[in-house]
């Protein structure tokens, strides 16, 4: 088959680079029988069609929340996936596959003997130096040993094709490897955007992996408890490089996703602290540097880890996956002694090989480096933030003697390997296919008697030509990966799918940390706010505008805004500049984020909430939290002064995407406790605004007209005001006005139904939590209700003489706002974690380091 | 010579401690030339999870938590010790003359050996808190020449450490980084100690840190030793083929009978006697030690 030549834009176009080894063609001139059909279906979508599924592919990441946070970035970039995979036939794979079974092994004995006998230093294979200056080497990890045959449960490699066709590794992960679950999710998109060809393809599937990692923990969790396990994922937290990836596979394995502080050790075991107490938790699978994972015997200075937990797994009550030390084997000077490692162990040599590689602690190794810089790529033995791996060819004459002279000063600290050409593979870059340079991810997890390697796994490939180093940190692109299977693979197994029913009905008894259900409160706390504020926001502009508006009166709202979002002294203080021009302080009210109260603190809060709860989140959630986070970032400019349309409108779209998040929360949340949480967060924060919003407004009184004004505003800020204008009033309407607001069971909106939910939601509490009988929340509420129920709404009108104002309405409102703050903060205070930070018992300014 | 050392740490706390977990290296480990024949614990307040175990360098190391708020935290911690025999001989006995020549020691070192050897390069590596520099190496180097016997030459720098220093318990923190010890000549046990380390493996020789304690009352007619009523700290060298040799910079002479070993490792940080985090507390925290080493059996 012939690709058709540039110039014409409705065909595809592939011309392959003058350098390295092609995927498709290799070295000739014919494609590579495998990739015919990708081709052939290739050109039959045209530009126009593989464009259209790459945009739906982006759409389906972002509704997905498939985020990459990279250092350099201030907000999570989306996943960028290329629609064209890689290829790889069935028999090339069998080949890398055993290679990579090989290689796992290799690394499981060696992580054995290094925490172990120390043979391998002992016999001479490797250099002393080599393990005891690592900072990998964890010496509290001396003897830790798993159940089982292997210490390694998962193990990553990073490979190129070289020139001459062949694989070869150029590093290995064994820290807590990433990229396990961007590949799963790369290819649920693939099979969405490009279903038949897919389809067609017979591509070796991935969830046996996944099924295999299932098993191992389950298996290791069956060592040490004889009840239903328990496996949580560790988590550094929402601001982490791989976050989205922690949270997808937390609710594909169906576990949950836990912080360090959601965790705690007590008599020697290691516990979730949940509602209603505490859940024992038998394996921790940890995205956490193992540095990191407790304060007490690792570094003092990490807040991520948990205090006590080495301890608790060397008494074998826990069991960490990866094993805690099992950085030290990301070492890259072990890949210059691996084959002699190899020949120790297993009496031959590995069968796939890693890029040639000396380490400059050896000294006729350091000359070499120093003479060769040119042509070497220089890593650090330890990975760290920011330090990546230097390309001598890239460098000119004085950076290289600098680089040199680092490297002089520290030789041990540094390796260098021969710069392996990556194979080129095509690529999507709109309107044709390009050859990129392309590195692959495998994975390999622990089981039974050897391991299991994800058929294919995470490809990414080089943004240019130039981009010769491929990490997610420089922003590379990913691909999905096929080995195409000779014939359609089976359905998965009976077996296979029962386990995976097995873990959805779990899921829906998956106690979660009390951290989580902190943050569903708490974001529906915001959202109310966020809503109300907006929501008076857009009366006041709409009367700011309107030609008959009456000064006193604008006044009185300028100052609600105040109040009701908190953010004084704004127009409380009497400035008569800023009552004639009050859009600068508006605008900072809705605009700026360093107010507490302010619209954009309020939607930021909640954001960060959802951040916390991401694994909680079903996809339309998650479209609809996008919307939100775009409205809130468009929103400066949509209110930029001089604009044809109206401040009011500006807020609008952020309204409505308010009340699509409350209709989701309402129409498709199991109603489980994070739901009644989250309810009791908005149902709270509802009342509380109401009643500021009241107090505010409605207490001073007015004169008639202005009086019946602002009630018609209130109302019509709280939705309530058809109802008000269809029912009879008579006098100044102010009683059936305040009923509505206050009083109403039937107005979703009034305050007595806030608090009768409130109540309902209490008695559904676990009675573990809760408590028996009446609790203070119980009785704060309870009074709240029975207030309310006892006013009289004459009394509530009547005009207090002296003051001016209506003095038994405020005394009822003030007391109804104190009970419903003490019930918010009893809830915090019984069912919220309250050990926030630890402290060090001595601090030791060498804590960074072990 | 069996010795009986009473360690009494106690903090008080500002505010109520809810939860804290700790390590400590309190428990006297048994060396070729002791044995702690027994170690009673009494941590208060009483309601502890404690758990014994060897560490790395085959330390007796004790994990405990105190899980319910408490205003202070006594760890009060007696052990018998056996010392079996006297080190080397009698101090005076060590032939400082015979032996490995540095460049001999450093030669082997380099070549590699036995797995005593190989093990032992780990302690000529930097560790957190001692850092090879070009000022330790310019210090320690006129005590070492090619022909010598390490043995000697550690003890000139051990006696040039103990000459040159002044002991002072008001000029340290625990932190104090080495540079600034060899700058200001002054210092407690630990930094002597840290600071001998860093002398020798700026010099390529592996050195460890011993921490223990000191044999409290002198004999009549002694000097009072320094470092006793409290715990001590003093380092050891090792000689290719011949093993590890301990050495005293803060009294300037080799431990012998009067010296009782708790840990050692590659620097204060690794053996430090207590270390461990603790929720709120508040912000400040009174700490008082106290050690008791007596004899209570003479061989």
């Amino acid at each position: 088959m012939k690709i058709s030549a540039p110039g014409k834009p409705d065909e595809l176009h592939y011309a392959i680079s003058a350098e390295g080894y092609d995927e498709v063609y290799g070295h000739q001139t014919q494609m590579r029988e495998h990739w015919l059909y990708l081709f052939e279906a290739l050109k039959t979508l045209g530009p126009d069609g593989i464009r259209e599924r790459q945009l739906k592919a982006q759409r389906i990441f972002r509704d997905d929340g498939a985020t990459y946070n990279p250092e350099s970035s201030a907000s999570p970039q989306s996943w960028q996936l290329d629609p064209v995979p890689v290829l790889l036939q069935s028999e090339e794979w069998a080949v890398i596959e055993s290679g990579l079974l090989e290689r796992a092994e290799l690394f499981n004995l060696i992580l054995k003997d290094v925490y172990g006998k120390r043979e391998l230093i002992h016999h001479g294979v490797l250099p002393p130096e080599l393990v005891f200056a690592h900072g990998g080497f964890l010496r509290a990890c001396q003897g830790l040993s798993l159940p089982g045959e292997h210490q390694l449960v998962l193990h990553t490699t990073d490979m190129v094709r070289d020139s001459k066709g062949e694989m070869i590794i150029i590093g290995d992960r064994t820290q807590s490897p990433s990229g396990a679950g961007y590949a799963l999710e790369n290819r649920t998109v693939m099979s969405r955007v490009l279903p038949s060809l897919f389809r067609e393809s017979h591509v070796h599937r991935l969830s046996l992996f996944f099924q295999s990692l299932r098993i191992k923990l389950n298996t290791l969790a069956s060592q040490i408890t004889s009840e239903r396990p328990r496996i949580v994922i560790l988590t550094p937290g929402a601001y982490s490089e791989t976050y989205f990836e922690h949270t997808y596979l937390a609710n594909y394995l169906g576990y949950p996703l836990v912080q360090g502080s959601d965790l705690l050790v007590s008599q020697g075991y290691l516990y979730m602290k949940s509602l209603g107490g505490r859940e024992r938790v038998d394996v921790v699978l940890r995205r956490v540097d193992d540095s990191f994972c407790d304060p007490v015997e690792l570094r003092g200075d990490s807040q991520l880890g948990v205090a006590g937990l080495l301890d608790v797994v060397r008494s074998g009550h826990v069991i960490v996956v990866n094993p805690l030390g099992s950085g030290f084997l990301e070492n890259p000077a072990l890949l210059r002694y691996l084959p002699q490692i190899s020949q120790h162990f297993m009496g031959r040599e590995l069968r796939l090989s890693s890029a040639p590689t000396y380490w400059c602690g050896e000294p006729q190794d350091l000359a070499y480096v120093l003479a060769h810089l040119d042509s070497l790529v220089i890593k650090p033995i330890i990975r760290k933030r920011g330090d990546e791996s230097i390309f001598g060819s890239q460098l000119n004459a004085p950076q290289r003697q600098e680089l040199a002279l680092k490297i002089k000063c520290k030789p041990g600290d540094f390796v260098a390997q021969v710069y392996i050409q990556p194979s080129n593979t095509p690529s999507w870059l709109s309107p044709q296919l390009v050859p990129r340079p392309a590195v692959l991810r495998t994975f390999a997890v622990a089981s039974n008697s050897s391991y299991t390697v994800m058929p294919g796994g995470l490809t990414r490939i080089g943004t240019g030509n130039e981009n010769m180093s491929l990490s997610n940190h420089r922003g590379a692109i990913s691909k999905d990966t096929w080995v195409l299977a000779s014939e359609p693979e089976k359905q998965l197994s009976l077996s296979a799918h029962t386990v995976a029913t097995a873990a959805g009905a779990v899921k829906l008894h998956v106690a979660f940390p009390c951290r989580v259900v902190e943050n569903l409160y708490w974001m529906g706390r915001y959202a109310e706010r966020a809503e109300s504020a907006l929501r008076l926001l857009r009366t006041v502009f709409i009367q700011l505008n309107s030609f008959d508006n009456v000064p006193e009166q604008i006044r009185l709202l300028l100052r609600t805004v105040t109040e009701l979002t908190g953010t004084f002294p704004g127009f409380t203080v009497v400035d008569a500049q800023m009552q004639q021009q009050p859009e600068a302080e508006l605008l900072s009210v809705i605009l700026d984020r360093s107010r507490t109260g302010s619209i954009s603190a309020s939607l930021h809060s909640l954001l960060d909430c959802t951040d916390q709860i991401k694994e909680m989140m079903s996809s339309d959630t998650q479209k609809v939290v996008n919307d939100l986070r775009d409205g809130l970032s468009s929103l400066k400019d949509a209110l930029q002064p001089g604009l044809n349309s109206a401040p009011e409108e500006a807020l609008d779209p952020l309204v409505t995407t308010l009340l699509a998040l409350a209709g989701l929360w309402q129409d498709s949340m199991v109603r489980a406790l994070g739901w009644r949480f989250m309810d009791m967060g908005r149902r709270v924060e509802k009342a509380l605004q109401s009643i500021r919003l009241i107090r505010s407004s409605l207490v001073p009184v007015l004169p008639e007209q202005q009086q019946f004004q602002t009630l018609e505003a209130i109302l019509l800020n709280s939705e309530s005001l058809i109802t008000f204008r269809r029912r009879q009033y008579d006098g100044s309407g102010m009683m059936q006005g305040l009923e509505l607001l206050l009083l109403d069971r039937s107005n979703p909106r009034s305050v007595l139904y806030q608090i009768a939910l409130l109540r309902e939601h209490l008695t559904e509490l676990p009675t573990a939590a809760h408590g028996q009988g009446l609790a203070d929340e119980d009785r704060f509420l309870l009074e709240a209700s029975t207030a309310l129920q006892l006013c009289s709404l004459e009394q509530l009108v009547a005009e207090n003489q002296e003051t001016g104002t209506r003095s038994e309405l405020e005394k009822l409102l003030s007391r109804v706002q104190y009970l419903l703050e003490a019930t918010s903060a009893q809830i915090s205070h019984k069912y919220f974690d309250q050990i926030k930070a630890y402290h060090q018992l001595v601090r030791l300014d060498w804590d960074g380091e072990l | 010579m069996i010795y009986r050392v009473r360690h009494i740490t106690h903090y008080e706390y500002e505010k109520p401690v809810t939860l804290s977990y700790n390590r400590a290296y309190l428990l006297p480990r048994n060396t070729t030339y002791q044995h702690c024949m027994s170690s009673t614990i009494n941590i208060s307040p009483g309601d502890t999870a404690g758990q014994e175990r060897y560490d790395y360098f085959g330390n007796r190391v004790y994990f405990f938590s105190l899980e319910l708020p408490h205003n202070e935290l006594i760890i009060d911690i007696s052990s018998d010790i056996q010392i079996k025999e006297k080190k080397y001989g009698l101090e005076g006995k060590l032939n400082f003359d015979q032996g490995v020549t540095c460049s001999q020691a450093l030669q082997a070192l380099h070549q590699g050996g036995d797995a005593a050897l190989l093990d032992a390069r780990e302690f000529v590596l930097d560790s957190p808190m001692i850092i090879s520099s070009a000022g330790l190496r310019e210090y320690a180097a006129v005590s070492f020449h090619f022909k010598r016997t390490l043995l000697s030459a550690v003890r000139e720098l051990n006696q040039r450490i103990y000459a040159d220093f002044t002991y002072d318990p008001e000029s340290t923190i625990i932190a104090t980084p080495l540079a600034e010890v060899l700058l200001n000549k002054r210092g407690v046990c630990q930094d002597f100690a840290q600071l001998a380390i860093g002398c020798l493996r700026s010099l390529g020789f592996p050195a460890r840190y011993i921490s223990g304690y000191l044999e409290t009352f002198p004999p009549p007619g002694q000097e009072k030793m320094l470092g006793s009523g409290a715990s001590h700290a003093w380092f050891s060298v090792y000689i290719p083929g011949e093993g590890w040799f301990e050495f005293d910079p803060t009294n300037n002479n080799i431990p012998a009978e009067h010296h009782i070993t708790t840990a050692w490792g590659r620097d204060y940080g690794d053996v430090s006697p207590l270390r461990g985090v603790f929720f709120d507390g508040g912000k400040n925290q009174k700490l008082n030690v106290s050690v008791d080493v007596s004899r209570i059996e003479t061989d």
